[in-house]
This record gives structure tokens, sequence and C-alpha cells, in this order.
């Protein structure tokens, strides 16, 4: 069972950068693609930045299809819905009875670059970026150590909790738990198969507290690590440009906004 | 209750293939062993008697019912399973409403499902923590409590999924127990364990598998006897089988009785 | 190296005591197993030498529990970490899951105490190499085997050069390969030298082949103590909840019926075991 990670090791550009400056790069397609006016700013960071990035990092591959398994049924889905229910919208197709409404269309086209340039964002940050090493990096420059830690157990202990659950289910089930059936019947059937999981879980976390320990974790004093995070002065320029960069985004669109 | 394995194979959704045509007949009242390696296949089979696991290809009946046509819920008034952690099943509040909740399921009368769970609770050794919380126990007493909750369901097979893991003597002598007072009883029992000394002295079949297919099938004595096949199914022989075959004593003793009877027609 | 006097601890919420009145004194080097009935008090020593008890769990203690020149009493638990090293039976609990390779997941305990990288490298490695995973390094600790796991385990404490070594049960949620394995690690680390080891296990017929000595605990109390021949082939034992292995069980029997010799100790593993089965009664 290996651990919930999207990272691609490619030995790419990307994959090489001070996980503080992906996450900079990362936050200026975000905040550029949300803050800047107009229904198409966010098409345009997704297409000149967010796509040439995954290209560059070479993971375009993985990248798009992930992004369309999700972005696409929700495109549909928002289209067809804001586009034939908007009330008291201009008609500019007729379906039979139905009518696509301009406003309906142009909401949902905004939604639907909204929903592109903040998935592609954090896509794109998962898919180059290991998150232990980001989550080091955070750590280096002053995060809460106990905070970066249950991220990163969090995506490991995910796909254990999974399988847990899953021999709760078939160790209740062979005790005769009837699981299928009638809404009534499986509200009841969820205290036999939460509760084992919940006490279960909390047996662990003592445990794993007890192992933290025995390995020095609450030690106080310097630090080292194993994980070499390469950084430079040209990046630490970079992502003070970057920042730059977000802050410009937000005024400016405020400015266009008036 | 009788099972009848035909030419079971089974993939999981993952592609992992984990059975590959296997085939056994397990008669009412035997009590049978499966032993092998992590990964050999054994958990995968027996998750089938009670219809967990549904075939990929062939079929499995257990009493005359194909494990297809029936619920899980159904198959569990015929095939107790009992799990390796207990911690993955107990929730109630008290002992002795954790042993009710099986003969419940199945349509028992709180009376019935009382009597049957103070009888079981008896059977293990928990009468006098039948008041208590589950998660006051030790982990050993939990898992005789998960047996209890399984044993109290009556059901003609029972299924142990590594009984003595975690026992000390006394808790495997009363497992030994359990396990002769449901032969005796005609019901069928089935084991997986890695406690292959335990497994010789109380079934008196052994079935040995290896990659998802039965490497050896018959009488414990035999089984234990085929040293070649055992090291291909990376199972260490018994304590005593070892020690017969280092004197060179022939045939393959499950209990200390059988090997110091050998050892006295060695001497004679 | 480990020096017990007088230990008596009551966990916060109970009224018994765990351990009551123990003394034990664990010279440097020595691998000790610990035996005992469900609920004699085993994991709560395990846990008082490593000081979890009672800087983790509270509760009273007294007497003095002196590990390494240390008062574990008095010491709070990170000066600990790293002295003395702790295993329990559960493999995935012990696995940070803060680093996404074996080769990280055991210097994790090296980066908390501020060991330079350089040194960091060569001691992973060497631990490594020493538990039987050196080709494993670059692989997530997730993907291996249960006995796999429990060897990383094993390598991310010894890499700490812990003076003592405490295993909880280390194989019960093993199987027979994993078992195996880990033992094997056990015995290279006691001939590599100078660890000094406590184990707590049920499997007589592995303790038998490998401790040095045998400690039986009973309702919190040291009951018996001395080398395996001697302790595993107790007649006492079945009273404190334990069984011997089949040789002794089976040389008892056999003594009972007259088929060998009274006079001698029982076997305990199957090297005594044959000898003592095959040298004939003397006429």
């Amino acid at each position: 069972m290996s651990a919930f990670s999207l990272y691609v090791d490619r030995n790419s550009g990307l994959n090489r950068l001070n996980p503080l400056t992906m996450l900079a790069l990362i936050g200026f397609c975000l905040v550029a693609g949300l803050a800047l006016p107009g229904a198409w700013a966010p098409y345009a960071v997704f297409l000149l930045a967010i796509l040439p990035l995954a290209a560059g990092g070479r993971v375009l591959r993985p990248f798009l299809s992930a992004a369309l398994k999700i972005v696409l049924p929700f495109a549909v889905s928002v289209t067809l819905i804001q586009g034939l229910f908007w009330t008291g919208g201009t008609p500019i197709v007729h379906l039979g009875p139905l009518s696509l409404k301009r406003e309906g269309l142009i909401f949902a086209a905004q939604s639907t670059g909204r929903i592109l340039a903040v998935l592609g964002s954090f896509l794109l940050l998962a898919l180059t970026t290991r998150t232990d090493a980001l989550m080091i990096a955070l750590a280096q420059h002053g995060a809460p150590k106990s905070l970066t830690y249950i991220v990163l157990a969090t995506l490991q202990i995910a796909p254990r909790f999974q399988a847990k659950a899953n021999t709760i289910l078939d160790a209740q089930r062979a005790r005769g738990l009837e699981v299928e059936g009638g809404i009534g019947r499986r509200v009841r059937a969820l205290i036999p198969l939460t509760i084992p999981l919940v006490l279960g879980s909390i047996v662990d976390i003592e445990e794993r507290a007890i192992a933290l320990e025995a390995r020095a974790f609450s030690r106080s004093g310097p630090k080292t690590s194993l994980l070499v995070l390469r950084d430079s002065h040209m990046q630490r320029i970079g992502r003070w440009v970057l920042v730059g960069g977000m802050i410009a985004a937000v005024i400016l669109g405020i400015v266009l906004r008036r | 209750m009788n099972i009848i394995v035909s030419a079971l194979s089974f993939t999981y959704p993952s592609g992992v293939e984990a059975l590959h045509g296997v085939n056994l007949a397990i008669a009412a009242g035997e009590a049978v062993a499966i032993l092998g390696e992590n990964g050999a296949g054994k958990t995968t089979l027996v998750k089938h008697f009670n219809g967990l696991l549904r075939p990929t290809r062939g079929t499995v009946a257990v009493g005359g019912w194909d494990t297809r046509e029936h619920s899980v819920a159904q198959m569990a008034a015929r095939a107790g399973y009992v799990f390796q952690n207990p911690d993955d099943q107990l929730f109630e509040r008290t002992v002795q409403a954790e042993v009710m909740f099986g003969p419940h399921n199945l349509g028992r009368t709180a009376a019935e499902a009382g009597a049957a769970a103070a009888d079981a609770l008896a059977q293990v050794g928990l009468a006098a923590q039948s008041g208590a919380n589950p998660y006051d126990l030790h982990l050993s007493e939990r898992k005789l409590l998960a047996l209890a909750a399984v044993l109290a369901m009556h059901t003609p097979v029972v299924v142990l999924d590594e009984p003595t893991t975690g026992q000390d003597a006394r808790g495997v002598a009363r497992i030994s127990g359990i396990v002769e007072a449901l032969k005796a009883e005609g019901r069928t029992v089935i084991a997986i364990s890695h406690d292959v000394d335990f497994c010789a002295e109380h079934f008196d079949r052994v079935v040995l598998m290896a990659g998802g297919l039965i490497l050896a099938d018959g009488p414990a004595a035999d089984v234990f006897a085929r040293a070649d096949d055992l090291r291909r199914a990376d199972v260490e022989p018994p304590q005593l089988v070892r020690l017969a075959s280092a004197l060179g004593l022939l045939g393959a003793p499950l209990r200390t009785e059988q090997f110091v009877d050998l050892l006295a027609q060695a001497r004679l | 190296m480990i020096d017990i006097q007088g230990l008596t601890y009551t966990y916060p919420a109970s009224e018994t005591p765990a351990l009551n009145g123990i003394d034990l004194t664990v010279p440097e080097g020595q691998l000790c197993a610990v035996i005992g009935a469900n609920g004699a008090g085993k994991s709560t020593l395990c846990y008082a030498i490593a000081g979890f008890v009672p800087h983790f769990y509270n509760g009273t203690l007294t007497g003095r529990v002196t590990v390494a020149g240390r008062d574990v009493v008095a010491t709070p638990l990170a000066e600990l970490a790293g002295e003395i090293g702790l295993v329990f039976a559960n493999p995935f609990n012990q696995i940070t899951g803060a680093r996404f390779t074996v080769r990280e997941e055991v210097a994790f305990g090296l980066e908390n105490l501020g060991v330079p990288r350089d040194d960091m490298l060569a001691r992973v490695d060497a631990a490594l190499a020493l538990v039987g995973l050196a080709g494993l390094g670059d692989r997530s600790p997730y993907a291996l085997s249960g006995g796999q796991q429990q060897r990383v385990a094993l390598a991310s404490v010894i890499v700490m050069r812990p003076r003592v070594l405490v295993l909880d049960e280390p194989t019960s949620q093993l199987d027979p390969v994993g078992t195996r394995e880990v033992f094997e690690t056990l015995a290279g680390l006691a001939q590599a030298g100078g660890t000094t080891v406590v184990l707590v296990e049920h499997k007589p017929e592995w303790i038998a082949v490998h401790a040095d000595r045998v400690v039986v605990l009973s309702a919190g109390r040291v009951v018996l103590d001395g080398p395996p021949a001697e302790v595993l082939a107790a007649p006492e034992l079945s009273g404190y909840g334990l069984a011997p292995t089949r040789y002794t069980q089976a040389a008892r029997l056999a003594v009972g019926r007259g088929l060998a010799p009274g006079d001698r100790p029982l076997p305990v593993t199957l090297e005594q075991a044959a000898p003592f089965f095959t040298d004939r009664v003397s006429p």
C-alpha cells in the first residue's frame, strides 16, 4: 500500500526547484486567475502559465488527463443547468420548449474558468513537488513542526484508513449485519461500522505518539535533514518577484473592476 | 454442514489473481487447518465460505447453497467467521451486548440471544466480565470476545483466522478446548494459522497452499511428513515432527503422546 | 546497563499496581527475554525502561530505574530518545508517515538529533545493511511486507545507536518468515556487540535458541530468572500461565514413562533434544 501522492519524478527543471519557489509560482497563478477581472482571465492564466509549466515539467499528459476528468463533467453540467434555467435571461439558442440564455452561459464559462485555474494550480503542484520536501521547507522557514507532520502523515495514512474501513465492513457483515436495503437499515448499520474505526484510530494515535517520541521528535535544538533542498539567490529573488506579482494582480483586479 | 469448492478462481479488482482453480471438498464435522505463507491465498479462499468474496470463476456451495445466490447476511447464519483483529468489529458498550449482536442479526429473540451469549462467554472464560466495556479488556481477551460473538451465532461452520496469535498458554488452551468442543458437536471447523504446533494437535486434516493453489491436502500426519511440499509452501514442520525426523523415527507425530509412543516402539 | 530497584508502578485509572517491587539488573550486551501471561506487566516493564512510564502515562511510581547511568524517572523523554530504543508489535504504527522512502524514514530520528548529513547517510546505510534491507532504501516503507516494515522500525531505532534496545512482542503480528527475519536481525545485533536487549516475546522456541537469560513475570513480580535451559524447563512454568516448548513437554513425558533418564536437565531446543533422546538410559 503506497502513499497518497501524485508526484512523478521527471528530473525536470520544476522538480529541481526549491519547493517554496514552486509554491510561490502556484500561488501567483492562483491569485492572478482569481483576482484579474473578466470571464477570460482564468483561461488566459491557464493557457499562458499553468499549461506551459506543466509541459516544462514534463507532466502534460497526466496533468491533462486528471484535469479533464474533473473539469469536463463540471463544465457540461454547469453549462446545461445555468444555460437552460437562468431566470429572465436573453435566449440565444432554442431547444424545443427550452432555450439557452446568454447570461447563464457567461456564468458557466466564468465558473468553469475559475475551477480550471484553481484545480490546475494545485494539480501542477502535486505532480511536480514532493509533499515531504515542501513540508520540510516550510518547517525550515518556521512553520509549526506538528502541523507539517499532520499534513504528511494524513496523506500517507489515508489509504490504510480505507483498507481498515473495508475490513470492518467485512467483519460486521460476517456477523449478519445487513448493509443493503432501505435508508433506515443503512443508518442503523453506521454505528457498528464507524465506532470500531474511531476507537481503533485512537489506539493507533497513542502508539504513533510513543513511536515518534522514541525517535526524538519533541527534542529541541537544531535539526538536520537527509533530503537536500536546493535553493539559490536567484530563486529567493524570484519568490519575492512572484509575491510582488500577486499583490500587483490583486490591486489591478480592484482597479479594473471599478 | 459441508463445503464444496469447484474450480474456484478469484481475481481482485486491482488485478491480483489470488486463486487459480481451487478444488476442495470439506465434509460436515471435519476440522481443517489451512497453512501457507502470507499471500498464498488462504484468506481469499475462506472469505468465499460466507460470501464476503464471490468467485470470479467456479463455484462455492455451503450446505448446498451457492454463495452467489445468497447475501452475506444470509450466509452468516451458516458460516461464522472470526476475524484476526478483534478491534475491527467491537463496538457495543458491554461485553454481553457485543455477543448478542450476531444472534440478534440472525433474527433470534432477545431471550434466545441472551442465553446464547451467556453460554458463549462462559465457553471463552469471560462470563465474569459480561458487564464490562469491551475496550477495557486486554487485547487477548478482546480476541476471545470476538470468538464468543461468533460462537453465539450457533453456525454449523466456524472459520477461525489466526486464533492463537497474541494468546498466552492459557488462552491457547482455552481456544484448543473450544475447537475440540466444536468438533464433538459435529460442527465444521476451519482455521487459517501460522501456529503449526497448534494445528497439528487439533486439526485432523491439513490443506497446504502456495501461490493461489493447493499444494497438498490430506490427514495432518501425511501432510506434515511431506518435507518438500512444506518447504515449497515456506511452512516449518511442527516441533515434534522436526524432532522425530532428527532422531530418524518413522512417521509424523502430532501430539507429545504420539511422539513418546513412537520413541517407545523404536526402542523395542 | 539496566538497574531496576524496588520498582512499583500503578496506572492512573487503576488500583492494583501493574509492576510490584521489581528488582532487575541487566549487564551490558545481554539479550534478556521477558515472558509471562497476558496482564503480567511485560509491556509496562518495557515502558518503564524506556521512560514512557511514568513520563507518557503518568500514574504513581516508586523505586529506581537507572539505564545507561541515567535516572529514567528524573530525565525528560526527549533526552532518553536515542539512548534507549523502543520497538513494539504493530509495524505500521511505528512508521512515521512523514518520510517517503525507507532511507529517509530511518534517518528521521537522526534528523531530530541534529546529526550532520554526511554521518547520517553512512549510519542509515549501515543500519539498513544490518537488518538486511540494503537494497530497499529508495522504496516507500508502505510498499513493504509486514516483516520488512518491522525491520525498518528496528533499523530506525538502532541507527540512533541506543545503548539499550527494548522490544515489546516485535514478532506477534508477523508470519513465520517475518519472525525469522526479525530474530536473525536481533542475533546479528547481539553479535555486532555492545547493545543490551530486553525482549518481550511469546514464542518459547525462539527464546530458547536466542536469549542469554529469561525472566518470568507474574502479576507484576519477577518469579523466575535464569538461563533459558533452566527457566523454560522449570516445572512451575505452567503455574504462571506459560507453556514450555514441545521438546521439553515430550522429554518430561518420556521421563515419566521411563524412556529417558530423569537425572538430566530437560531439553528446551531441538539441538538439545536430539542428544537427550538418543543417549540411552544407562543400565
